[in-house]
């Protein structure tokens, strides 16, 4: 499997986290220790703005009918993964602004929108597409709508920017130029 | 009822002066922030996020494998802080247990794979269950039993409670030994 992580200038990486495959990191990305992205089934796209925290794993999975060349999985702006969230995909999208709350797992075959909030310890396995600002909560998984946007982490991102350095490695900025939006439409 | 004996690797853990037991497969980011306050466990994969804010455990805390004890923050009108989290003596921690309170009394039991959502209040002798989801911003009474997704009040609790908690923290740091001798 080839190697090939870009980090963008701008983005946070910590060093103790497991990156596999292809994956592009946005700027402005903070990703905490111990986050496995394992990118088996096409390259991963992170886009600007995410939080990823600790023991997140985001995979995406070999799947039968895959094209070739693989479809990236592209993660919108501004997603909060937090501690412990599972999300496998095999669809090419994931929105923007969406929460998926500690320990939460989203299975292979859902898609989401944008603005969307996965509640702690949900399970989301069933084939279904989560519509724009659907929030999911409970021991039951009822599903709701959100009334408001989900408030941006730009702030938190600041203050994450700011302090990770002081007492994490981290690794380097890989990727100087910004990535032309074309070369990630060229595989759909 | 009498603990088993938990064996661990002798080269696995540090013990420090004071009496805490620290794995070496934990992940303690900005230690100086991090205060342990004498035979407290730290049991492997465990996460101390001391770089967000300062954390402080009393006396007899058992934090077990796979948990991620995190400072919450707070939004404020201009930027973001984390707040420290503080916790008291003899408390318990599951395995694979998120905690993102801003206070842990003493004399605490939080069961496995919990998650205690950001800025929780957990006052003196409550007990969380497993698999219960805490969220943001409950305050756990004393003598409280708490469990489901979302947690809510299913019982109250004897008023031994700080004795039973102190006997099982105890009795499970004295039983935290290292492997007999290698041969």
């Amino acid at each position: 499997m080839a190697h090939n992580v870009k980090i963008l200038p701008g983005a946070t990486v910590c060093e103790d986290c497991t990156l596999e495959g292809d994956i592009t990191i946005g700027g402005g990305t903070v990703i905490h220790p111990r986050v496995s992205i394992i990118a088996e089934g096409g390259p991963i796209i992170i886009a600007e703005y995410c939080i990823i925290e600790e023991y997140s794993k985001i995979i995406h999975k070999k799947s039968e009918k895959q094209e070739n060349p693989p479809k990236p999985l592209f993660i919108g702006a501004h997603n909060v993964f937090e501690v412990g969230c599972k999300l496998e995909s095999i669809f090419g999208h994931i929105g923007e602004s969406n929460v998926f709350e500690c320990k939460s797992f989203v299975g292979t075959s859902v898609r989401i929108g944008s603005g969307c909030v996965i509640g702690a310890a949900c399970n989301l396995t069933a084939p279904q597409t989560l519509a724009d600002n659907t929030v999911i909560w409970g021991a039951e998984n009822n599903i709701r709508e959100a009334l408001e946007k989900q408030p941006s982490q730009v702030l938190q991102l600041d203050f994450l920017g700011k302090v990770m350095p002081n007492y994490h490695r981290l690794r380097k900025q890989n990727f100087h130029k910004r990535q032309p939006s074309r070369q990630s439409q060229d595989g759909k | 009822m009498e603990l088993q004996d938990i064996y661990y690797n002798k080269f696995e853990y540090v013990e420090t002066a004071s009496g805490n037991k620290v794995s070496r497969q934990t992940v303690l980011c900005g230690s100086q922030n991090i205060v342990l306050h004498g035979k407290v466990i730290v049991q492997s994969d465990a996460i101390i996020r001391g770089d967000l804010a300062s954390v402080k455990t009393g006396r007899f805390c058992i934090i077990s494998k796979g948990s991620v004890i995190r400072p919450p923050f707070k939004k404020f009108s201009k930027g973001v802080a984390f707040f420290p989290l503080q916790m008291g003596d003899h408390v318990y921690i599951g395995e694979n247990t998120v905690v993102n309170a801003a206070v842990v009394g003493s004399y605490v039991y939080i069961g496995k794979n919990v998650v205690i959502g950001r800025r929780c209040v957990l006052k003196d002798c409550c007990i969380i269950e497993d698999n219960s989801v805490l969220a943001a911003e409950t305050v756990v009474p004393s003598f409280a039993r708490y469990s489901g997704s979302p947690a809510r009040l299913v019982t109250t609790l004897p008023e031994a409670m700080p004795d039973l908690m102190t006997e099982f923290t105890k009795s499970y740091y004295q039983h935290f030994l290292p492997t007999a001798a290698v041969k």
